[in-house]
């Protein structure tokens, strides 16, 4: 593995038995489909898609907190996958998680002190001053006020929480973290200052992100590289300036046309391509493309045969027999 | 706008809408002094944060906040009649009659236990002298109006067998079932995907140029506004910040919190690089400061800030703030309000 790759996933899949039987057999939901990706040391690879793709269980599935059906991850160059629980633990160190709820992924009976302390407790890192110094100084880091140690989650605001979870996730010096959807339960105004503030963080700190959400406009503004999940698969991954400029692929194309603007410009407005219908049941998968049954560019081949994950431009993959935009963009030379 | 004026194709006129809860810390102020009309035919957008009031406006003047400790006052006229403190048999013609509602929860709008059409029906023949027939005829043909595939099947299935998109257009053509004159939307997108999300908006903008229905689209989506309303009210705490017709707004913003607000957007269309952030957090309800609410995160206050301001402006572009157009234009030009490059 060359040295500036941090993790890289090769054809990860990960299936959950469903209760369902389609077409008469119990099928299996397939949540992930043969995900390849890398994260790259010191970028923010983006993954973005709607509810549904798979995006936090690929997130789960990379830091081995579900087990993969097939494929591997590697990570650091050590192959996570065939790993015990033990043989885990110094990996984890090494990778953090930021969750979305900052009302759910907070113990309510334990101080927000103890709650970012906790993971130096359990790694055995250091003497209580030294870790009690370690808190007050990751507080100061994430913009709260270190003499609030002693107060429980409940007494801060949604903001202030998200700021807890993410002081707790850079404890262990990690140099993974892996955040899914950290801002979408905020305000605006508050998640501006939480996306400021892992800017901040990652320059300080050396930091890796896999960034995880919903919102295109979030999403464009963290990340480096941007992967376009559907349906269990990454669609379209590139450098994220030219992915929102330039989609190729037909569903990246519509996603982006349909965000609202603010038109504050009088700069033209993306021509709307409202996709019809719903995303079909990861149980019942189309055949061929999984985005056949609503693109608007699907032909009979489309159909039939499921296109590769391919580089088509520099640093950019896309999974599509029809890729749009083409012309628009340099190709490798 | 001073509250004798009301303009005359005003479907709705609010004016000076205060409502308060006694609660045991104090009382709260969830709306104070909210004016504004909205004319025939019009979208008019009202964008806040979480606790901005904005929600509870639209319940209080339709008679849906029922709480022993509430107060409302003020005046909200719908096509010229009062509306406020009718009783609550009256309300009950006015809503889901001439006033249909579109909520955020679709799930939680419609009941479990009937079938879509049911309930489609109910509503009808709460307002209608129709037959049972007639009413579910007119059930499927609603359902095909907004998009529902197979309608004369899906009349009969219940809502957990709707996605969250579909489950909206049911609620959409209960909404418009009673052909109202204004339609009130809270939130309508935001517990969908953004590909749902833009098929909603394009049936709700669709519909209302055939219904010709007014529409009071509420969201924290400054982008939504920008997509679909002609106006928009920016609330903080309670009161209006800011009014004025959408591109006025989002294009020269006068108030110091819709600058935050525009600023903070990460935008999908184009490059931001850092966020414009407002300091601090949204205040707390029991603590709205005498003066100008927001003074307290402001970073352009003033001591005369320690004054209410009121609502005023040029023509229909209205902002409560103390700075001048000078002291604006100042600011303007010195620093980034939006977050563009």
């Amino acid at each position: 593995m060359s040295d500036d790759v941090l993790l890289r996933a090769t054809d990860v899949v990960k299936s959950f038995a469903s209760r369902r039987r389609v077409k008469g057999i119990r099928s299996l939901n397939t949540a992930v489909n043969g995900v390849s990706l890398e994260v790259k040391r010191g970028e923010t690879l983006g993954i973005v898609g709607e509810s549904g793709c798979g995006k936090s269980t690929l997130a789960r599935c990379l830091v081995q907190l579900l087990p993969v059906t097939s494929g591997h991850v590697e990570f650091n160059g050590v192959e996570l996958t065939t790993l015990s629980r033990r043989q885990l633990r110094p990996h984890r160190r090494e990778m953090q998680l930021v969750f979305q709820d900052p009302y759910a992924s907070l113990n309510p009976r334990r101080t927000v002190g103890d709650i970012v302390a906790d993971p130096m407790r359990i790694n055995k890192i250091g003497s209580d001053a030294e870790i009690n110094a370690r808190v007050r100084e990751l507080f100061q880091t994430v913009g709260l006020d270190p003499t609030a140690l002693r107060r429980y989650p409940h007494e801060f605001s949604g903001g202030q929480r998200q700021r807890i979870g993410i002081a707790r996730s850079l404890s262990l010096n990690p140099s993974l973290v892996v955040a899914d959807e950290p801002v979408s339960a905020l305000d605006v105004s508050v998640q501006a200052q939480v996306l400021n503030l892992m800017t901040d963080l990652q320059d300080e700190f050396k930091l890796t992100y896999l960034f995880i959400a919903h919102d295109l406009g979030v999403v464009r503004h963290v990340s480096d590289r941007v992967g376009v999940m559907y349906l269990g698969e990454i669609v379209e991954l590139g450098e994220a300036e030219a992915l929102y400029e330039t989609p190729l692929h037909p569903y990246t194309e519509a996603l982006l046309s349909v965000v609202p603007e603010l038109n504050d410009t009088d700069a033209p407005r993306r021509e709307r391509i409202i996709i019809s219908g719903d995303v079909p049941d990861p149980a019942d998968r189309p055949t061929g493309c999984s985005f056949h049954p609503r693109c608007p560019v699907a032909t009979d081949l489309c159909t039939t045969e499921k296109p590769d994950f391919v580089e088509l431009r520099p640093g950019r993959f896309v999974a599509c027999h029809h890729p749009r935009n083409l012309e628009a963009v340099a190709p490798i030379t | 706008m001073s509250p004798e004026e009301t303009p005359t194709d005003a479907v709705l006129s609010v004016r000076d809408l205060s409502v308060s809860f006694a609660t045991r810390q104090g009382v709260v102020r969830a709306v104070d002094g909210l004016s504004f009309d909205v004319g025939t035919k019009e979208v008019l957008g009202i964008v806040g944060e979480s606790g901005s009031g904005k929600s509870v406006a639209m319940y209080s003047m339709l008679g849906l906040v029922r709480d022993a400790n509430v107060s409302i006052s003020g005046s909200v006229r719908f096509e010229g009649r009062e509306i406020l403190g009718l009783s609550d048999t009256e309300m009950q013609s006015v809503r889901g009659g001439e006033v249909g509602m579109i909520f955020q929860d679709p799930m939680t709008a419609l009941t479990p236990v009937y079938t879509v059409g049911w309930q489609i029906v109910e509503q009808l023949r709460a307002h209608n002298d129709m037959t049972k027939k007639a009413a579910y005829v007119r059930a499927t043909e609603l359902l095909a109006e907004v998009g529902i595939p197979d309608p004369k099947s899906r009349v009969n299935h219940y809502p957990h067998e709707f996605s969250g998109g579909m489950r909206q257009r049911v609620v959409i053509a209960m909404a418009l079932s009673c052909n109202p004159k204004l339609l009130i939307a809270d939130e309508p997108t935001t517990a969908l995907d953004v590909t749902t999300q833009a098929q909603i908006l394009d049936l709700m903008g669709r519909l209302q140029a055939i219904h010709g229905s007014s529409i009071v689209i509420i969201t924290h989506d400054m982008g939504v506004i920008a997509e679909i309303a002609h106006r928009v009210v920016v609330m903080y705490a309670g009161r209006p910040a800011e009014i004025g017709p959408e591109l006025d707004v989002v294009r020269s913003a006068r108030h110091p919190y819709t600058w935050g607000l525009l600023g903070a957007v990460p935008r999908a269309d184009v490059k931001t690089r850092r966020l414009v952030t407002i300091p601090g957090n949204a205040v707390s309800p029991l603590e709205v400061p005498t003066g100008c609410a927001f003074a307290p995160r402001c970073q352009y206050r003033m001591d005369i800030c320690a004054e209410r301001p009121p609502l005023r402006g040029a023509r229909d572009h209205l902002d409560a703030c103390w700075l001048s157009d000078e002291q604006r234009l100042e600011i303007r030009s010195t620093v980034t309000v939006r977050g563009e490059s």
